[in-house]
């Protein structure tokens, strides 16, 4: 009788430990790699993952883009990133052995001769540190070269290796429509499975997204009373106080719209709103997100149950702005919103007849994300009765970003001898409770690509499903049928928002 | 090593003062009140999510308790008592202090509490009982018993039922073997969660051994290892080294056949199945540094951990005949607020503690 020797399923000595594995020796591609994002986000996240030992031995970065770099440039103009935008100092020692593992290929995204020699040096760094042809593409480049990136990447054949994986990260916006996130699919699809298609959606990564889930499902109190019989309306909203920050020029073809709402703000509306899961395993969240996508009633009216608006000249912080059409790459006629907001109703056992307000606007007077749950007032007036205030109704709000936490609102009695109630906060913050700084989105997302756990990446589904609900409110605004409506630079958005939450009897939560 | 965790941004108030043991709420009151007239404008947030309590013998354990305390409460907001019973204290003495600092550069104060509570040998019930009345109600207790792990002491029995943990440090034993011993027969013998500081500080090693492991590769080694080599400084680094070994020894279901001890080494045969491994345990002269290397064979690779004491760096090496490959790493700091922040955030890991312990003992031929 012969004896097999065979691999044990699961590593014994991780029996314990809060990390279950590390990723599987790999090199990570990235695609762009001259250009802002990897230098601000890609590296520092890769290298603090490095120095905290999640990275693997035989993990290796191999910058492509088009300028004609070497080795070293490419080395020194990542320290550059790294030292200025890291979350961690950069250690001199830790970063020379991180870096003997950054590797550059210049090559157009069309030039298919370039990722032969892509193959070529992948091929040498396997050899070298017995990689087993795992890689991750990470493409931080322009929406137009995907398709085009992934064409050659199945032409030279590390789309599909024989040995190891191959997984394809793409950075929002997935499409501008339902049209083109359709065809984008089927190009991607021509080359990868959407198993190995992995949809960055940086909110996702964020700690305090992911502890909507957490603040849910955690606790007992909460689920109970996450219904319709208990809550009146939810608010997701988003305010920057930026400006189009040069990018106007890309702003112009995005908008509001399409560049917030049809993924951040969906993505945390379907947190908020879905099904509680069995597991944490394999698709079970993205399952109960797509079901709450496809619950979302069609905006039948969306003259009166959309506002777009566009920002005039005003000031921030007490400091001058321009309007949105005086800023550079803008045309002075811009029909861009730079606002939104809408109303949504979700038609499922929990949520009918509750609506869901969303607003996203740029240069508005803070910056602040936040999902307010209002729930109803108590079925008696009570103090009202007997000469009190009118009771406020309880709020839950969640604090995204910044000053994370949460914070309950309730009534309590003034002292004195009336029955005067007065709202006051019970509030939580990150920052008292958890002194550390929480780990960068990108960290969290790009250990979680070489793992192979997608839990917090967009798929196809919920992704079309966005597209289907919101590209009949692009085609009507395109179409002219909502007049834009303006606002000061400053302020809190339009008059026409005011009475989109207003005409229901209800106000948008003050942030 | 440096604590991992800054200094207080900026320390705003500080009040060390001696009071009546019995004052010491209203004292803290009056703290807060005169916190907040001090700066109308800002606010200040008492902040505690566990009660962070210390024993010590000695007056070494005040200053070890406040440097804890200078750090921890920035991850681990919490109201610190230390209670230290030692001979030549005439009396039981009590003195507070807050601290405050802002958070993020706002203007919000974060405030923690710290009680330094003194007496003498025949003040040890009078102490335990002042330490359960200043506990914050309704809040986790983790209790560190600070120096030698004497788990019989009148003051540790005293608070035992209080405490939802204890630390205890068995690299701070005289005698190891004994300290290990009476760990392993209290978590046996009572309903108490006690964890061992010297697990703590194994967790950048313990995770990095694993790491050589992990994929189809690692997997194939793990059933090939043959040779284990700890390398470990002297004395405090004993219980360090023999975790990590029992550690290893535990979860690769290994079992022992013979050992070999000297003052400087151990020396152990060990099987899995009729595969033989052989262990070593060396101890240099090194007295700041707990395990200072690790080494692992197989037929075909040598996955080799060896600590930097200057730079604090560990280098990662995978010896593969063919193909090298090596790295550098962060190490884990091994001061006492560094490893309480690790182990106050740590739910993992008590039972496969518990039967490293038992493999550690049975390399010390107990």
């Amino acid at each position: 009788m012969t004896t097999m020797t065979t691999a044990p399923i699961e590593n014994p000595l991780r029996a314990g430990m809060r990390l279950q594995r590390t990723p599987d020796a790999c090199a990570v591609v990235v695609f762009g790699a001259t250009g802002d994002l990897t230098a601000r986000k890609l590296m520092p996240a890769l290298y603090n993952l490095a120095r905290e030992r999640s990275l693997p031995g035989g993990f290796s970065i191999v910058g492509y883009a088009r300028r004609d770099w070497s080795d070293e440039q490419f080395r020194a103009a990542m320290k550059e990133g790294v030292t200025k935008y890291s979350r961690e100092p950069i250690d001199e020692s830790l970063w020379e052995s991180f870096a003997r593992e950054l590797h550059y290929v210049p090559g157009n995204f069309d030039d298919a001769e370039a990722y032969t020699r892509l193959a070529d040096r992948l091929g040498k760094q396997d050899a070298a540190h017995g990689a087993g042809g795992n890689r991750l593409f990470y493409l931080a480049t322009p929406p137009t070269a995907y398709a085009p990136i992934a064409e050659h990447l199945g032409a030279a054949g590390l789309a599909r290796p024989a040995d190891g994986w191959a997984r394809l990260v793409v950075e929002k916006p997935f499409g501008r429509d339902l049209a083109s996130a359709r065809a984008l699919d089927q190009e991607l699809g021509t080359v990868f499975r959407e198993r190995q298609i992995y949809r960055i959606d940086h909110y996702l990564g964020k700690e305090t997204v992911q502890n909507i889930m957490v603040f849910r499902f955690s606790n007992g109190i909460f689920e109970p009373i996450w219904n319709r019989r208990y809550v009146d309306n939810v608010q997701v909203s988003v305010a920057e106080t930026v400006g189009v920050e040069g990018r106007g020029g890309y702003y112009e073809e995005s908008g509001a719209l399409r560049d917030m709402v049809q993924n951040h703000l969906m993505q945390v509306l379907a947190l908020v709103a879905m099904e509680p899961v069995a597991s944490f395993q394999g698709d079970a969240v993205r399952d109960e997100k797509a079901k709450v996508f496809h619950a979302i009633r069609p905006i039948d009216d969306i003259t009166r149950d959309t506002v777009r608006a566009q920002y005039r000249a005003g000031a921030i912080f007490g400091k001058d702005v321009p309007g949105y059409r005086e800023e550079e790459g803008v045309a002075p006629d811009s029909n861009t919103d730079t606002y939104a907001a809408m109303k949504l109703e979700i038609e499922n056992w929990r949520w009918s007849g509750v609506p869901f307000y969303l607003r996203v606007g740029k240069r508005l007077p803070k910056r602040a994300t936040e999902v307010a749950i209002t729930f109803n007032r108590a079925p008696l007036q009570l103090f009202r009765q007997m000469g009190g205030d009118n009771p406020t109704p309880n709020l839950l709000v969640l604090r995204i970003q910044p000053d994370e936490g949460i914070s309950l609102r309730f009534g309590a009695k003034v002292p004195g001898t009336r029955s005067d109630v007065r709202p006051v906060n019970m509030d939580f913050r990150y920052g008292n409770s958890f002194g550390v700084d929480p780990p960068e989105a990108y960290e969290r997302l790009l250990l979680d690509a070489m793992l192979g756990d997608s839990t917090l990446f967009t798929r196809w589904d919920g992704v079309e499903a966005a597209w289907e609900l919101l590209t009949p409110v692009i085609d009507s605004w395109a179409g002219g049928d909502s007049p834009m409506q303006f606002y000061d630079a400053g302020s809190w958005g339009p008059e026409a928002a005011k009475h989109l939450i207003e005409r229901d009897g209800r106000e948008w939560h003050r942030m | 090593m440096a604590s991992d965790v800054e200094s207080p941004i900026e320390r705003i108030a500080e009040h060390p003062s001696a009071v009546e043991p019995s004052a010491i709420e209203h004292e803290f009151d009056k703290i807060w009140a005169e916190t907040s007239s001090e700066s109308p404008g800002d606010s200040s947030v008492r902040l505690r999510t566990v009660n962070f309590v210390a024993l010590g013998c000695d007056e070494a354990s005040v200053g070890r308790f406040e440097a804890v305390m200078e750090v921890l409460p920035q991850r681990q907001p919490c109201r610190g008592v230390l209670a230290a019973v030692y001979a030549g204290q005439p009396s039981l003495e009590a003195s507070i202090s807050a601290h405050c600092w802002r958070a993020g550069g706002g203007s919000r104060h974060l405030c923690s509490e710290e009680v330094t509570l003194r007496g003498g040998l025949k003040d040890e019930h009078a102490l335990g009982s002042a330490v359960l009345a200043l506990l914050v109600p309704e809040l986790p207790v983790a209790t560190w018993v600070i120096g030698e792990p004497l788990l019989s002491s009148h003051l540790v029995t005293d608070l035992i039922e209080a405490s939802d943990r204890i630390f205890i440090d068995t690299g701070e034993a005289a005698d190891t073997s004994a300290a290990m011993r009476a760990v392993l027969s209290t978590r046996e013998s009572r309903d108490i969660e006690l964890c061992d500081l010297a697990w703590y500080r194994l967790d950048a090693w313990r995770s990095l051994v694993a790491q050589f492991f992990d994929g189809d590769e690692g997997l194939r080694q793990v059933r090939r290892v043959r040779t284990i080599e700890i390398t470990a400084g002297a004395d405090r680094s004993r219980a360090d080294a023999l975790l990590l070994a029992g550690w290893m020894v535990s979860a690769l279901g290994l079992s022992l056949a013979d050992r070999r001890a000297t003052d400087a080494s151990i020396e152990a045969t060990l099987y899995e199945s009729s595969r033989p491994v052989t262990l070593r345990i060396s101890h240099g002269a090194e007295t700041d540094t707990a395990i200072s290397g690790v080494r692992i064979e197989t037929p075909d690779v040598q996955f080799v951990l060896e600590l930097h004491s200057e730079s604090g760096h560990i280098h990662v090496r995978q010896e593969w005949p063919d193909a090298p490959i090596e790295r550098k790493v962060a190490s884990e700091p091994t001061d006492d607020a560094s490893i309480f922040i690790v182990a106050l955030e740590d739910g993992l890991g008590s039972k496969l503690y518990g039967r490293s312990l038992m493999s550690a003992l049975s390399l010390l031929g107990d």
